[in-house]
């Protein structure tokens, strides 16, 4: 976080308070000198004659800080200097600024996003549906209690999210390793990302291959290296990115089936009965969908012998060899 | 609902002072306590942040903040009975938008809840959607989660909830064994696609975690509950260690520490060497325990004690031995195409 320099008795937060009400109150914008040299907290250490070099970096540092509040700081010629970038002028226009006015919340909704924002409370977006919140309770509504009381959440532990997430939003090419299983070495892909979502418990990373011009999705589980972001950016892709990569990914549980028998009365039996999508073709016999084989392979190892792949034959042997595994690493 | 961290940082300050004050325009006269409770701060807060209103504004004009160029409000109210009244605005009239990626966070919360029996229609999910996309400064970043799949149980323990009658079901331990738990429902979590009731168990005489998918035969009784939600402390842990609890060394990847982060011990010391990390995690019983590891084959091995290595071993033997017996009762092969 930027904090004033040394000295300073302007706390940060009402510098950038008040560059907010400064750009709000202007039409024509101001330019950078306006505004270092007559800005509450800024004009306190700017220099007539000399160096403003930190100021002006303080000054680029504030203005990342309010977009990222989602506050539209723009940038406009100076009337007769087109292109001079030295006579810019910063507005911030109300109009792009302002909730409109039609767009208020009733009590109900308000509780139901109050519960949406309680979904992040954990990990990355905690600190956004925080705001929203804040932002919400601006608008005086007050909220009905639930009858029952929830506490709903949403992980994210994967380290990968906050990088692709900045760069889906920032439209930048990203770099990464990913490791198939059964592969020994992560492969490096180099995709434009779409969307982040979470499908059955798992986050997936829906991106474009500029190579191929097709889309993958990557669980970022397999993510193994550090998201690299690359300079270069991309078309804004066409909206409901996240709704057709929710749409694929239910298709592809859709088609992967498979029958396995289960141990009646087990924890095999009530926790798989309950999986969505099962069904029972003979007692004891499910028939369950998946994603992806290898996950699911993993999920029904665990169940040891209370359950029984009968097919298909890649998942039986799947499960199977996990088993042996586990046996011969723990004999 | 839980209270809100005061904010640290600066921005998080600029985004509670922008959106306290179209709050204090929109009520000529209110107190501090209430505004507190309303943004869910301490008051403290809310008078810090009025003060520093009061005394902000635009360089105006003369580019020297005059006095009319400045917030101003009802000092001597302020100070005498604790209440806010703004006597002078300027710059803002409006609530601010929504960032997208708040936008994005919010739409993609209420994408999960939307199988929840609160939620009436998934119209009303729609139009709220919308109304969050066009009140936002820049299209939502795309960001989805699968609506959590919930069953007939959660609209039962509902139903319970408000007819102030213990619920109960069939439930299978960690050791597998199966009874009837009779409790009165006190909050129902979340963690990804995993739903869990918290109650207090009349059987245990104490609060207990169940997971929603290991329930059977879940109804309602007719017994008024003895425990309501207001009264029980709940602990933000959905499960507590126990001075019974067995503690396990065992090796795991590095990369899939993450997946057993809820067993490790707060105090557990771990090294890593060539990826694997060493480390202990708490069970109550080992029979959890060998669900957990064999579910990490490759991934995960038990170190110590022997007594659970040789738990974990018979398990996956087990498993394994069903696909070899010739004597297992494996059916004749069908294809599910």
């Amino acid at each position: 976080m930027a904090q004033a320099g040394a000295g300073s008795r302007i706390p940060a937060e009402e510098r950038l308070f008040s560059l907010v009400l400064a750009l709000l109150a202007t039409d024509a914008g101001l330019t950078k000198t306006d505004i270092l040299s007559t800005v509450q907290g800024y004009r306190q250490k700017f220099s007539r004659s000399g160096d403003n070099a930190n100021l002006e970096r303080q000054f680029e540092r504030d203005k990342d800080d309010i977009r990222d509040l989602g506050v539209p700081l723009e940038t406009v010629d100076s009337p007769g200097h087109a292109g001079d970038n030295h006579n810019l002028r910063y507005r911030i226009p109300r109009g792009a600024y302002e909730l409109p006015t039609d767009i208020r919340f009733s009590p109900e909704e308000t509780t139901l996003l109050n519960l949406a924002a309680m979904v992040w409370r954990e990990g990355s977006l905690s600190a956004e549906s925080r705001r929203a919140i804040l932002k919400l309770r601006s608008l005086g509504v007050t909220t009905t209690e639930p009858v029952v009381g929830y506490a709903p959440r949403v992980r994210v532990r994967e380290s990968a999210f906050d990088p692709l997430g900045t760069a889906l939003e920032r439209r930048q090419v990203v770099r990464f390793g990913y490791l198939k299983p059964g592969e020994s070495e992560a492969q490096t892909r180099t995709v434009e990302p779409l969307a982040l979502v979470q499908h059955q418990g798992r986050w997936h990373l829906f991106a474009n291959d500029p190579e191929t011009s097709t889309t993958r999705t990557f669980l970022l589980r397999r993510i193994v290296t550090q998201v690299a972001t690359l300079p270069a950016t991309f078309e804004p892709p066409a909206p409901g990115q996240a709704d057709i990569a929710l749409t694929e990914l239910e298709a592809v549980w859709n088609s992967n089936t498979a029958v396995v028998e289960v141990e009646p009365g087990t924890d095999a039996a009530t926790r798989l009965e309950k999986r969505r999508g099962s069904s029972t073709s003979a007692p004891g016999t499910l028939n369950l969908h998946y994603s992806d084989l290898n996950i699911f392979a993993d999920e029904l190892a665990g169940y040891g012998p209370e359950a029984l792949v009968v097919s298909p034959p890649e998942l039986r042997d799947a499960v199977r060899s996990r088993l042996e595994r586990t046996a011969a690493d723990h004999g | 609902m839980a209270k809100q961290n005061p904010p640290r940082l600066a921005q998080d300050k600029l985004a509670f002072l922008l959106s306290l004050v179209p709050y204090l325009m929109d009520h000529d006269r209110v107190s501090v306590v209430d505004a507190a409770a309303h943004f869910g701060v301490p008051p403290e807060q809310i008078r810090d942040a009025v003060r520093l209103i009061g005394v902000s504004g635009i360089p105006g004009e003369t580019a020297t903040y005059q006095h009319g160029d400045l917030f101003d409000i009802a000092w001597d109210t302020f100070e005498e009975t604790d209440e806010i009244v703004l006597t002078n605005l300027v710059a803002i009239d409006e609530s601010p938008r929504f960032s997208a990626r708040e936008a994005a966070a919010l739409i993609a919360g209420l994408q999960y809840l939307s199988s929840l029996p609160e939620h009436a229609d998934r119209e009303a999910i729609a139009s709220l959607s919308s109304k969050l996309s066009r009140g936002a400064s820049a299209a939502p970043s795309s960001v989805g989660v699968e609506a959590s799949e919930t069953d007939a149980t959660l609209a039962l323990i509902r139903m319970s909830v408000e007819k102030g009658v213990r619920f109960e079901f069939g439930y299978l331990n960690s050791q597998g064994q199966g009874e009837r738990r009779v409790v009165d429902p006190l909050r129902i979590e979340s963690i990804d696609a995993d739903w869990y009731l918290r109650g207090w168990d009349h059987g245990r005489e104490a609060v207990r975690t169940f997971r929603l998918d290991r329930m059977s035969d879940p109804a309602m009784t007719t017994k008024p509950i003895t425990h309501e939600a207001r009264d029980v402390p709940l602990p933000d842990a959905l499960f507590e260690g126990s001075a019974d609890d067995l503690i396990v060394t065992i090796d795991i990847a590095a990369a899939a520490l993450p997946l057993i982060a809820d067993y490790v011990p707060d105090d557990t010391v771990s090294s890593e060497h060539d990826g694997i990390v060493r480390t202990t995690v708490r069970v109550s019983h080992y029979h959890g325990l060998k669900r957990l590891i064999a579910r990490m084959p490759g991934v995960a091995t038990v170190i110590e004690p022997a007594e659970a290595r040789a738990v974990v071993q018979e398990w996956a033997a087990a498993g394994a031995a069903r696909y070899l017996d010739p004597t297992a009762p494996v059916p004749a092969r069908r294809e599910a195409k």
